[in-house]
């Protein structure tokens, strides 16, 4: 799931992803060891207060949620079988809560800080040839072209509909396929013009 | 004139496209700073534009672009000669505005808190300091491609290689990006239809199937042009009637 940088900035975006990722991980850990309900409840509360006090557009947020319903449901009809009702209250109250805190942290941080952030993490990666540079710089390039291939394949439904009246079908994905091909080359071409790369050759 | 040191030159140059041939002993320079390239669809205006920035590479002949020979020098090149594209969703690489326009500095080893205030200092220079940590698909089209000018010129090149940049824009956003690049020192290459545009340039050279149909005053050039497809048209306008 890749949540997106959200706009008007909060409080939040002024912490420096470091702390943010550290603090993600301590809270993340906290929230593991907690099996009692009530708590867990009391804190996806206080999450959902925080999201509610950004305002309207961080509520929008909430529904990432939605496509994972359905391995909530598996986990908690699982946890029913294995253990009983608490535990997998318990499990899906604790999955939201980590959900919804990593949301906090990526809507907050702009991609580059968070690739700096993470750089020395991935440092060791070097050994096998691998740059970290080029990494962070794939998650930030993959993260600009989601909203730009949903807008392509917007602009094919549409013509698909204008022609033919009906809803865009399977037939769609081939020619939105073949688009997406022509568009990463201009992409290449226009990383070629700016010189990608020409400083580490 | 474009500053001192700053021109284009084509000695002899050929080029092939797929099986046919485009260029064949093609022969400019350049010297002056605003150049419109204007031809209809296929008549070479793009791969000239490519030619200059070392994304084409001559079969034979030679391109110079101040002193660097595109075949030798091609990895120098960017940084000398920017390119702008038609589709600013074809080159917008980053998902905020300031990551964007501090990429060229970053890949050239700046620091990424001084790439990012230069950014910065840039867009205030613009009057959008405001859009630094805006997601760039929140932006308009021509909020995009002045992203694009900004991301290209931060880079501080001397030639800006412009492919049909304002084609999908409206009239007063076409004239207030022009008159932006107009403030630029760069020497500007602007492929484009938009002959009233053009008007203004010091210089218009007319692409036809690879061969320079015109080249000169914009007035005389852009003239002929029209008449070219006047004549064209002729036949077609009278069985109209």
């Amino acid at each position: 799931m890749i949540g997106l940088y959200q706009h008007p900035p909060t409080i939040l975006h002024r912490v420096s992803a470091g702390y943010k990722l550290i603090a993600l991980a301590v809270l993340s850990i906290v929230c593991m060891r907690i099996g009692n309900v009530a708590i867990l409840a009391a804190c996806l509360g206080a999450l959902l207060a925080v999201y509610a006090g950004f305002g309207k557009p961080f509520v929008r947020r909430l529904a990432i949620l939605r496509p994972l319903w359905p391995t909530m449901l598996a986990i908690f009809v699982a946890q029913i079988i294995v253990a009983d009702w608490q535990s997998a209250t318990a499990s899906i109250l604790r999955l939201l809560v980590m959900v919804l805190l990593a949301d906090l942290v990526t809507m907050s941080t702009r991609m580059q800080a968070m690739m700096d952030a993470l750089a020395p993490l991935l440092r060791p990666l070097r050994m096998f040839g691998v740059s970290s540079e080029r990494i962070s710089f794939c998650v930030a390039y993959v993260i600009r072209l989601v909203p730009l291939l949903l807008e392509q394949w917007q602009l094919y439904a549409d013509a698909w509909r204008a022609r033919t009246g009906n809803r865009p079908g399977w037939r769609l994905i081939a020619p939105f396929f073949a688009n997406i091909l022509r568009m990463a080359g201009r992409h290449a071409e226009a990383l070629d013009a700016r010189g990608f790369g020409a400083s580490r050759q | 004139m474009a500053q001192d040191g700053t021109f284009i030159t084509f000695s002899n140059v050929d080029l092939s496209r797929g099986n046919e041939k485009l260029f064949s002993n093609l022969d400019i320079e350049i010297r002056e700073r605003r150049v419109g390239i204007i031809g209809n669809n296929g008549s070479g205006k793009s791969s000239f534009l490519r030619l200059v920035n070392g994304l084409l590479l001559p079969d034979a002949g030679s391109v110079n672009v101040c002193g660097l020979d595109t075949c030798k020098d091609r990895n120098a090149l960017p940084a000398l000669a920017g390119f702008l594209f038609q589709n600013p969703d074809h080159q917008i690489v980053f998902p905020t505005v300031a990551e964007e326009i501090a990429f060229v500095l970053r890949e050239r080893r700046v620091g990424a808190r001084e790439a990012r205030e230069a950014a910065v200092q840039l867009l205030a220079a613009h009057g959008h300091a405001d859009w630094a940590d805006r997601p760039v698909h929140q932006l308009s089209d021509g909020q995009k491609q002045l992203v694009c000018i900004l991301a290209v010129t931060i880079g501080s090149p001397r030639v800006l290689l412009l492919d049909e940049p304002f084609s999908s824009l409206d009239l007063p956003t076409r004239h207030d990006l022009l008159m932006r690049l107009d403030m630029m020192p760069q020497l500007l290459v602007m492929a484009s239809h938009d002959l009233d545009l053009l008007a203004g340039f010091d210089r218009v050279i007319w692409f036809e199937k690879g061969a320079i149909r015109g080249d000169g005053a914009p007035a005389k050039v852009i003239r002929d042009y029209r008449a070219s497809f006047a004549t064209m048209l002729e036949p077609l306008r009278i069985a109209a009637q």
